[in-house]
């Protein structure tokens, strides 16, 4: 009887248990769908080929153009506005966007666009002359903010801007500026904003971004991620891909491995240590020449450091070859010049200052150079960069070899900006990812006014000079001349100790098809899906 | 002359029974895992203390060109990203783990002995004002408050000793409190007070040394978790400041090259388990020891 019982009960319990599961399957899949109908009114988002995922070292410090000024606000921003010009896919070639064409004038002063009709932002605002004049002017004095880090770039000679009729705007030039067009298709400071949303926020669209592009801003959860969904009203042909979500994820070696787990479908700031793993795991690596430079400045306004003996003689017991090559190993170049190699007015006749330990002990001494350096560094990696720490702690070690005493102080990159701006510092790294292949957009740093541009906070009237002569000058070889000149005369000056050009290294799961990664260290998700 | 003594006097040889601290050491040593604590403990001292002639380079000296190289004969535990000598930065870390482990427990052990003794010889108002205190800090997690504490006051190895101590405080208070709340009412504390002995003198002469054994083995297993939570900080880079060695801090900055050079990562992650293994065996084997009813 009890074996008959026994019997029965079994198979009784034994389905029990796999309603049991399957119960609990069905809550967690209810569960999982809540949490996406909360987390961006993408219901459909996780699923499939719905959704791309970019994984990014770092968090945007916001998403008005004008606001900004480093690589993972920018990475985002072009996907949700577009400027009056754009680069081409693969290079920095010029192309219309949302105008459709341009005249200069004889004298180079003035600029006329046609403009795109019938493109509206994603708010529904119409896209003409007045918006383009709105958005300059907000980046002119007397409108132009102390926080707006391209402004001064971007528009430099603008005069002013002048609606011709609705769908033609004139830009005045105060001189002639050869980088002027290729300005206009940077990605930051001259994407066009919704005049309507600018005025909607008080003129700062950083938390709430309407522009013309392929991607409508959703959300953005801090320390998390934002999540962009498709314009289907675009001016072009849509984008393929429903929605897009940039992860932050800080840790390189994290990156990786959300890559490997399918938790993201790409990602950048890979340094050469993760490349086997990468490559191990199936996925592919996107491996071109980087137009950047990953470089060390001495703050000049800083005594000893304003001395050009005294940052000499330090940059003289610095290896940077050795630690280029140790460091980076095969994924970046070591930097001769502040211009990589396939950009005008690069040289291969520029001499930096060579290492030399034994000159750099004597001419410390020399220079009377006894105190210990403050030197602060970033903990995020970096495109141009990635070994942000180590790189700080080479040269403390280089330094400590020739008597030197260093105090590192690293911080996250949002509060190192600010620290940088704040400028309590005797050394400070840094790093640049060209906007437009001009060279002006290189060297024009050492002459800028703002702190956050110009770490080395140098004030040099005659490397000014050189600069302005270059931005007069027609393109060609007489310019690219003047460029190297300038180069030659800042590694005299000693102020930045280049180390590197990063190779741009980003990696994608194979899924993803029309993969690409701008030169300008940007990714537009327009034609990509999986 | 007191009775035992004239009992004594009396029958010429009464047999003296062994001491207490006698007892105990012989029940530690039949107990292997103890002793196995007990070695590696020696030895890492030994290391902490004679280190520097036992490293084969100057564990802070960095040399580019031979970065990343596997184990060999030239660097046993062969060279980090900087280029230096892994086996000598894991002796090296030794003496800081071992002295912020020791610091941070005996800060915390004062503090938290002086504040558990007054609220349960106090109680009343004293008593729950410094428990609450007590639980407030118990109440977030410690490597959090330590985080907070060292986000005060800046980093450096002395911040982390303060900081560890401070978290870990709480704990001690609770048990002294808790020996001293049972022992108070007793009589010979009565006696000691009647007789018109300070505060002070009770606590600390008469009640203190009778609550000792649950005090000791709690710091023993407390320098274990010191350790660790040393290590913590260092992997999270609040450790020591660049270029000095530290365990948690050589695990953090290895972690990038986990595929690349595991051994970088191997080495101090072995030191930080054994130290903390150590710390444990011997703490669990003190506690049996003073458990008169666990010894056999």
């Amino acid at each position: 009887m009890k074996k008959k019982l026994a019997l029965v009960v079994a198979p009784l319990l034994a389905l029990t248990m796999l309603v049991g599961c399957g119960g609990n399957k069905a809550t967690t899949q209810k569960g999982d769908s809540t949490n996406q109908a909360q987390s961006a009114d993408t219901a459909t988002a996780q699923t499939g080929s719905d959704v791309l995922v970019f994984g990014q070292g770092s968090e945007p410090r916001g998403l008005d153009p004008a606001f900004v000024d480093d690589g993972e606000s920018s990475k985002v921003i072009v996907n949700i506005y577009e400027g009056l010009l754009a680069y081409a896919k693969d290079s920095t070639e010029l192309e219309p966007c949302l105008a459709e064409s341009w005249e200069v004038s004889e004298d180079g002063l003035s600029y006329t666009f046609k403009l795109r009709e019938g493109v509206k932002f994603h708010d529904g605002t119409d896209f003409n002359a007045e918006a383009v004049k709105i958005n300059i002017d907000r980046q002119l004095p007397p409108l132009r903010q102390e926080d707006m880090p391209y402004a001064s770039f971007v528009f430099a000679d603008v005069k002013d801007v002048e609606v011709v009729d609705t769908y033609s705007v004139k830009i005045n030039l105060t001189k002639k500026n050869t980088a002027f067009l290729a300005n206009l298709a940077m990605s930051l400071a001259a994407p066009i904003v919704s005049p309507a949303a600018l005025e909607a926020s008080g003129g700062n669209v950083n938390e709430s971004p309407v522009g013309t592009g392929p991607y409508k801003f959703v959300e953005w959860n801090p320390s998390e991620d934002i999540v962009l969904t498709r314009n289907d009203e675009y001016w072009r042909e849509p984008a393929k891909t429903k929605n897009i979500v940039f992860k932050f994820i800080p840790d390189n070696s994290a990156r990786i491995v959300a890559l490997k787990n399918g938790d993201v479908d790409m990602i950048d700031g890979i340094d050469s240590t993760g490349v086997a793993q990468i490559e191990a795991d199936g996925n592919k690596l996107y491996n071109v020449a980087g137009m950047n430079i990953n470089y060390m400045a001495y703050n000049t306004t800083r005594a000893p450091f304003d001395n050009v003996a005294v940052r000499t003689a330090l940059t003289k017991a610095i290896n940077v070859p050795e630690l280029v090559k140790a460091l980076y190993g095969d994924y970046a170049e070591l930097a001769t010049s502040i211009l990589p190699s396939f950009m005008p007015g690069f040289s291969e006749e520029i001499k930096q200052i060579a290492y030399d330990a034994e000159a750099a002990k004597s001419e410390l001494a020399a220079a009377g150079f006894n105190q210990p350096i403050k030197m602060i560094v970033y903990n995020n990696p970096r495109p141009y960069n990635a070994r942000n720490k180590a790189l700080a702690e080479s040269i403390q070690s280089y330094w400590s070899k020739v008597g030197v005493e260093v105090v590192i102080e690293d911080y996250d990159w949002t509060t190192y900006k600010d620290k940088v701006i704040a400028g309590d510092y005797d050394v400070c790294f840094y790093g640049w990812i060209g906007d437009n292949g001009d060279p002006d957009n290189f060297l024009n740093l050492l002459c800028d006014q703002n702190a956050a541009m110009n770490v080395a906070r140098l004030n040099d009237e005659t490397l000014k000079e050189m600069i302005t002569e270059g931005t007069s000058t027609e393109k060609g070889p007489e310019r690219d001349a003047l460029y190297t000149k300038a180069e030659q005369y800042i590694a005299e000056l000693g102020v930045w100790v280049p180390i590197s050009h990063a190779n741009s290294l980003s990696a994608y799961s194979p899924a993803v098809q029309n993969y690409s990664y701008h030169p300008t260290g940007n990714i537009f998700f327009r034609e990509m899906y999986k | 002359m007191s009775e035992a003594q004239m009992n004594e006097n009396k029958q010429g040889k009464l047999e003296k029974p062994e001491s207490e601290i006698k007892q105990m050491w012989s029940a530690l040593i039949q107990n292997k895992a103890a002793v196995v604590g007990m070695v590696i403990i020696g030895f890492l001292i030994f290391i902490a203390l004679f280190g520097k002639w036992l490293m084969p380079y100057d564990p802070n000296y960095a040399d580019l060109s031979v970065n990343k190289q596997p184990p060999s004969v030239a660097h046993w535990f062969g060279t980090d990203e900087q280029g230096r000598d892994i086996f000598s930065r894991v002796i090296d870390g030794t003496r800081v783990s071992l002295v912020v482990g020791l610091t941070a427990v005996s800060f915390a052990l004062c503090i938290g002995t002086v504040l558990g003794a007054i609220a349960g010889y106090k109680g009343g108002k004293i008593d729950t004002f410094i428990m609450r205190l007590m639980d407030i800090m118990m109440s977030i997690p410690n490597i959090l408050l330590a985080i907070t504490f060292m986000a005060a006051l800046g980093r450096g190895i002395d911040k982390a000793v303060i900081a560890i101590g401070l978290v870990t405080t709480p704990e001690y208070a609770r048990i002294v409190r808790g020996s001293i709340m049972a022992i108070k009412d007793s009589e010979y504390v009565q006696a000691a007070k009647v007789i018109g002995n300070s505060d002070t003198k009770i606590i600390f002469k008469h009640i203190l040394p009778n609550v000792l054994s649950p005090i000791i083995v709690r710091a023993t297993l407390g320098i274990s978790t010191a350790v660790l939570e040393t290590a913590a900080l260092g992997f999270l880079g609040l450790g020591v400041q660049p270029p000095y060695a530290e365990w948690g801090d050589m695990l953090g900055r290895a972690r990038v090259f986990i595929f690349e050079a595991p051994y970088m990562l191997i080495f101090p992650g072995i030191a930080i388990t054994l130290t903390v293994m150590a710390f444990n065996l011997l703490g669990d084997g003190l506690r049996d020891a003073f458990d008169p009813k666990a010894r056999s």
